[in-house]
């Protein structure tokens, strides 16, 4: 009897063993392999398209991922879903259909403590070519090019300004260009300390036709407006940081499409968000305005209408 | 004291193997190339805007707007707009495809 205790014992004890050692190689495969984060395609079927400068993708970096869900499913309707491989990352989707990314991260303390943001994705089919040709035009590399199965292979850069933002050359190619429905990102400004350098470094970058477009009014420097173009397309505004702004660190700031910009920003203070440009009439015709989220993320919201009419901003 | 066996020795090491790749795998951002997702950056802090003069225009083109200057200015085209094509509907304003 005893015999037969021990051999079970033992038999235990090895099963034990083989199923601590398959989790050890599994562990192990994953993490050569680098698969332990999927992100889905930008496109499913994939495109095949490529629109090199296009934003094509956002991501927000916050301390509390389970508030920032809250509020922006509340206010554009988005619904979420987890990936495999990082509880800290959620898909927020509009329709079924990915529209960013949220990404959860403790937020360092100290007297100043950095900014929750919002990361703006620019396609490029080189990335390792586009971080080279960012250190060599004043830029730096940040996050070096890492690669996601599905998603492709991106990397985070500075501008000589500091304005952050990432450069994705997607596995599938990007997203066609169409007009972004309610709830979708149809915008992107970069606010720069000096424009007319930004402008080269992004167009050594991505190729853009830049446009010189005057503002009216303000003062010179309110009115540096430049428009960043690839193929005959606005890809994003270039302004220079605005005379009466309190902040000067340079940025990327992106919109989405609302119906209602003024009812937009009241909900987003209702829902624990600030608004830090009131809604107002800007080139297109139409209102925008610029909120934070409760964590201070700050983004656009942006009315675009459908006709051809041009209403001029008052 | 009996030293412990050999074969327990084996074991502990293996454990502790394991115990080290699981931590990597599960580790979520880690900034520097390994597994987990890369991409969170906060930014310096200060995000009061203050007034935005009355002039002060960050939009989209209709795709009327004149340029001023800038590459394609001199042969007096207007700045492009923003796509206006619907989804899966094909472009509606010009360009060219690559």
């Amino acid at each position: 009897m005893a015999h037969s205790k021990g051999s079970s014992g033992n038999l235990v004890r090895q099963w034990l063993c083989v199923a601590l050692l398959y989790a050890a190689a599994t562990a192990a495969a994953h993490a050569a392999l680098g698969t332990a984060v999927v992100l889905p395609p930008l496109t499913q079927p994939a495109s095949g398209e490529h629109h090199v400068g296009k934003v094509v993708w956002t991501d927000l970096v916050t301390p509390d991922l389970e508030a920032a869900k809250r509020f922006y499913g509340s206010l554009f309707g988005w619904t979420f879903r987890g990936v495999p491989g990082d509880p800290n990352y959620a898909l927020a989707l509009l329709d079924g259909q990915p529209v960013a990314g949220l990404f959860q991260k403790t937020l360092p303390a100290g007297q100043s403590p950095p900014q929750p943001a919002w990361l703006t994705f620019l396609a490029v089919r080189d990335v390792d070519a586009a971080q080279q040709d960012a250190r060599q035009e004043g830029g730096k590399v940040l996050s070096k090019a890492h690669y996601y199965p599905q998603r492709g292979r991106q990397a985070v850069l500075a501008d000589p300004d500091g304005a952050v933002f990432a450069v994705l050359a997607a596995e599938g190619g990007d997203p066609p260009d169409y007009l972004a429905a309610p709830g979708e990102w149809i915008w992107s400004s970069l606010l720069v300390a000096d424009p007319k350098q930004e402008t080269a470094f992004y167009k050594s970058l991505f190729g853009y036709d830049v446009y010189d477009l005057a503002s009216e009014g303000g003062s010179e420097g309110d009115a540096q407006h430049y428009i960043l173009s690839s193929d005959d397309y606005a890809r994003a505004g270039l302004n220079a940081l605005p005379a009466g702004s309190m902040r000067r660190h340079a940025h990327w700031l992106n919109f989405v499409r609302v119906t209602d910009a003024a009812n937009t920003a009241e909900r987003a203070v209702a829902l624990g968000g600030r608004v830090l440009v009131e809604p107002h009439i800007d080139r297109h015709g139409g209102h925008l305005a610029v909120v934070a989220d409760p964590s201070g993320a700050p983004f656009g919201v942006m009315e675009w209408s459908d006709t051809d009419t041009k209403q001029e901003p008052q | 004291m009996k030293p412990m066996p050999r074969i327990w020795k084996v074991r502990a090491v293996g454990l502790l193997a394991f115990a080290s790749l699981a931590a990597c795998v599960v580790g979520g951002y880690d900034g520097g190339g390994g597994v987990g997702y890369v991409g969170g950056f906060y930014e310096p802090g200060g995000y009061e805007y203050g007034r935005w003069g009355s002039g002060y225009r960050v939009g989209p083109p209709r795709g009327g707007d004149r340029a001023r200057g800038g590459d394609r200015a001199r042969g007096g085209r207007a700045a492009p707009s923003i796509p206006h094509g619907t989804r899966g509907g094909g472009r509606h304003s010009g360009g060219k495809e690559h």
